[in-house]
């Protein structure tokens, strides 16, 4: 138990690592520079720039206090294009949007997907099965930035109090929520229904049956345990999908969150907040993997026996 | 004797002719099948035929009219033919999606037959190498990658119109999209890689490789000759199932205005086009739309029969 938890810390941070160097060197390659408006600088003051936030010097020398910076002092760097502001600054402004709208994201993508594949799995091969199978394959083959704008035409408009860009009041999240978490919910209603299929058809279904437990008791006690695994190993990634996903989200509904500050950051190559970002995305998604781990681990004793997985 | 008159020596069934047959008598398919073929000849064939209209023509007495038989989708706020660009933009769509899932095929089958074969040591750090690449947000490093290689793409198109003399205007749309083509390509290969290495392993275990091994054959004819074919039906199933999801990236990165740019347009610019102007004319949203999505659902519902046709175990139920 221990032996996984610090088998994968040690996976994590070397998926951390590896991240930020891919995007530290990967960015630098960009065509163009941040100091690039619509007027065009001089060429000294382009370079008193550069000096003033370290770029003029080599690559690795930059990598390298980049990490002394970050580690020994938490300090993300300065935003280059937006004067004044700290990288720190505006990733605490946003992160919170984001993490608020992704919980519910999920939350949505939970209620409505473990239900439909639960339900689809009890009646397989019958008209219910059929439809949630196929409003699955609808979610899946319809991406977020068709229903978003579908969504704020059809619910947003007409719907008192319900808004369709910004992030003043909470209902302002109800929109960007549903539509990260319908995509999400097709996926899990998808491994839902797998899993349970594959569990209803076991013997010791069979056992429970013929000793008479009542059906629902048979789904909910007996079957849901292990007929989850699947959903709940996809959740990890589902989790950093629906990060990355909030790219399209908060673009269309003007959520300022961490997505629409990366979209930006890369247009106007902001170099430090693009690199500040990228870091948390990693230890968002480590912490994601982290968790799911040990939810797997409570749910299949399996795992727990064999120590390491 | 009369007893071996009788005996009728059925004709054996190869792996293929079995599944030929399930795919056949598999509807859903066969339908999707049929609908992706008259979706990719109709955006490759029909913008050739002269009553398709040139989707960048624009014609300001028409602005954002209506469905109608000179423009079967009505037309755009600049009067350009919503026909001719879903057509065109259905091209660059379904060409980037093959494209890049040709590049992701490439890799993932190599890596993974390498390191499926050495086994070992060598196959535990490839692994753990995909395990890390799993975790790293995909989309984020399709954005900064693309961005990085455009320079040199744009350096391979000067040059290329300068050495053979191609007018700048045939060579620049396509290789326009060479930087998404390599960026979603070399990014999308991890899924693949695990699968191809999974069976390599499976099938390296078999008799017919010992005994090929044993006749003294080179690595490579033992790679490429004993365990490369019989890997053929898995990779087909998971090529297929790739696509959507790599025609979704293409397009979710166009939407955000960071894939296919002007002068070409994709789906995913389309619907962009659609979503800023749709309380006006919701057919610019709608049509782009339903063909994307139409064309995934073709994708994914193509994939699953393959899957159950050439790979019955790890089907569904």
């Amino acid at each position: 138990m221990i032996r996984l938890l610090l088998k994968r810390l040690a996976q994590g941070l070397v998926v951390v690592f590896v991240l930020q160097s891919i995007t530290f060197f990967l960015v630098r390659l960009l065509p163009g520079n941040p100091f690039l408006g619509e007027r065009k600088l001089p060429e000294h003051v382009m370079a008193q720039l550069n000096s003033l936030y370290g770029l003029d010097q080599s690559a690795l020398v930059q990598y390298g206090n980049y990490w002394k910076n970050l580690l020994l002092h938490g300090d993300f760097g300065p935003s280059l294009v937006r004067e004044g502001v700290q990288v720190a600054d505006i990733i605490a402004q946003a992160f919170p949007v984001s993490l608020e709208l992704g919980v519910l994201g999920m939350l949505v993508a939970v209620l409505l997907g473990i239900p439909a594949g639960m339900f689809a799995a009890y009646r397989r091969n019958r008209w219910p099965d059929a439809f949630f199978m196929l409003m699955a394959m609808a979610g899946i083959c319809i991406p977020s930035f068709v229903i978003a704008p579908l969504a704020g035409l059809s619910l947003g408009m007409h719907v008192p109090g319900l808004s369709v860009a910004g992030w003043d009041d909470p209902l302002c999240a109800v929109l960007p929520a549903l539509t990260l978490g319908l995509v999400n919910a097709a996926y899990i209603a998808r491994l839902t229904r797998g899993g349970m299929v594959e569990v209803l058809s076991a013997d010791f279904i069979r056992t429970a049956r013929a000793k008479g437990v009542r059906p629902m008791r048979l789904l909910f006690v007996h079957a849901l345990r292990s007929g989850l695994l699947p959903a709940v190993s996809y959740l990890g990634p589902a989790f950093a999908a629906l990060i990355t996903g909030s790219f399209v989200v908060e673009t269309c509904f003007q959520v300022p969150g961490m997505g629409l500050h990366f979209v930006n950051a890369t247009t106007d190559r902001d170099y430090f907040l693009i690199q500040g970002l990228v870091f948390c995305y990693g230890v968002l998604i480590v912490l994601a993997n982290l968790v799911v781990d040990l939810v797997l681990v409570a749910l299949n004793p399996q795992l727990r026996s064999q120590g390491a997985a | 004797m009369p007893v071996m008159e009788k005996l009728q020596f059925e004709q054996g069934h190869s792996l293929w002719q079995d599944a030929r047959r399930r795919l056949l008598n598999n509807r859903a398919a066969m339908v999707a099948a049929f609908f992706l073929l008259l979706m990719g000849m109709a955006c490759f064939l029909l913008p050739l035929l002269p009553c398709v209209a040139d989707p960048n023509a624009t014609n300001l007495s028409h602005i954002a009219a209506g469905c109608s038989w000179e423009h079967p989708f009505g037309t755009d706020q600049l009067g350009r033919d919503l026909f001719a660009r879903v057509l065109y933009g259905g091209r660059i769509s379904l060409l980037v999606g093959l494209v890049a899932t040709f590049v992701a095929l490439i890799i993932g089958l190599a890596y993974g037959l390498i390191s499926g074969y050495l086994g070992g040591r060598t196959d535990a750090l490839m692994m753990r190498t995909v395990d890390v690449l799993f975790a790293l947000p995909f989309i984020v490093l399709v954005i900064v990658f693309s961005l990085c290689i455009e320079e040199p793409s744009r350096r391979l198109t000067a040059w290329l119109v300068e050495t053979t003399g191609w007018s700048r205007a045939a060579v620049e749309p396509i290789l326009g999209l060479v930087p998404l083509f390599i960026a979603i390509g070399a990014l999308g290969w991890l899924t693949l890689a695990r699968i191809v290495r999974t069976q390599t392993l499976e099938i390296k275990a078999k008799e017919y490789v010992l005994a090929a091994r044993s006749l003294g054959l080179g690595h490579f004819r033992i790679l490429f000759y004993h365990i490369a074919p019989n890997l053929l039906g898995t990779v087909v199933v998971y090529t297929t199932l790739a696509v959507p999801g790599i025609m979704l990236t293409e397009s979710t990165l166009s939407f955000i205005g960071l894939g296919v740019r002007a002068p070409n347009s994709s789906w995913g610019t389309l619907i962009k086009e659609g979503a800023d102007r749709m309380e006006a004319s919701p057919e610019l949203l709608f049509f782009p739309a339903l063909c994307f999505c139409l064309t995934l659902l073709a994708l994914n519902f193509l994939g699953d029969g393959l899957r159950d046709a050439l790979d019955p175990r790890s089907a569904k139920d």
